[in-house]
């Protein structure tokens, strides 16, 4: 999709909508993909930095569903 | 506890495991509505019921106000095949912004404690034009306004 493309919202309240419906679908997807990446061996440093956000950030948001979820999680690099 | 407060809470625990299975860091108005749509013997869930909105048709209204918002930033949900993500059990959601104002607005809809039943909440969730909840039921045809009326009519005639 080219840049010229991609609507732009008149209404406010379609603008507005969207960055909603944007950052729960930004949410899906981060709480997919570190899963992908825990599961297939990445380290919690690897995937803080990959986000742009700290060890300790990533760790606080996902370990506890990530252990629920039965994913075997690599203490050491 | 009086019955509404069984009730407000029976709301807010089925709306709390909405939201959790969303994945969603808070419960949010449409989280509420469903929790309406959930527990039946109540006026609420009669006038919901007779506008064909159960649970079911609502999250698919939900689901298609996501995928609009994402459509008008030429986002297509389409494109993208996430994997479920696994969630933590014993996280639980807090209230967020909207459910708190759609609480709020249903406990100022009601003349008092005394007079609060679930109907009022129900009123408390609709009676917006801004967010989720009048958008998902809009682009499924469902007259909110119409709703609201009949929520009201249950309001004078009906005890719960």
């Amino acid at each position: 999709m080219s840049a010229e493309d991609v609507p732009v919202p008149n209404d406010p309240s379609d603008a507005l909508a969207a960055v909603v419906a944007l950052r729960r679908l930004a949410d899906q997807l981060e709480d997919a993909a570190v899963e992908q990446a825990m599961r297939s061996g990445w380290s919690w440093p690897e995937v803080a930095e990959a986000l742009g956000v700290t060890r300790q950030a990533v760790h606080k948001k996902h370990a506890k569903r990530l252990i629920a979820g039965g994913v075997a999680l690599r203490r050491r690099q | 506890m009086s019955a509404i407060d069984h009730y407000i809470n029976a709301v807010i625990v089925r709306g709390t495991a909405e939201a959790q299975e969303d994945g969603s860091a808070a419960v949010e108005a449409h989280h509420l509505l469903l929790a309406i749509a959930s527990l039946d013997d109540t006026a609420a869930h009669r006038v919901l019921t007779s506008a064909s909105l159960g649970r079911q048709t609502i999250r698919e209204a939900l689901g298609r106000e996501f995928e609009h918002s994402l459509n008008a930033v030429g986002v297509s949900l389409a494109s993208f095949d996430l994997p479920t993500p696994s969630r933590d059990p014993k996280h639980s959601p807090k209230i967020g912004p909207s459910a708190r104002l759609a609480l709020e607005r249903g406990f100022a809809a009601a003349t008092g404690k005394k007079d609060l039943r679930p109907a009022h909440l129900l009123l408390g969730v609709l009676n917006t034009e801004i967010g989720t909840v009048p958008r998902a039921l809009a682009l499924a045809g469902v007259d909110r306004v119409g709703l609201m009326a009949r929520a009201r009519e249950t309001l004078a005639s009906e005890s719960w």
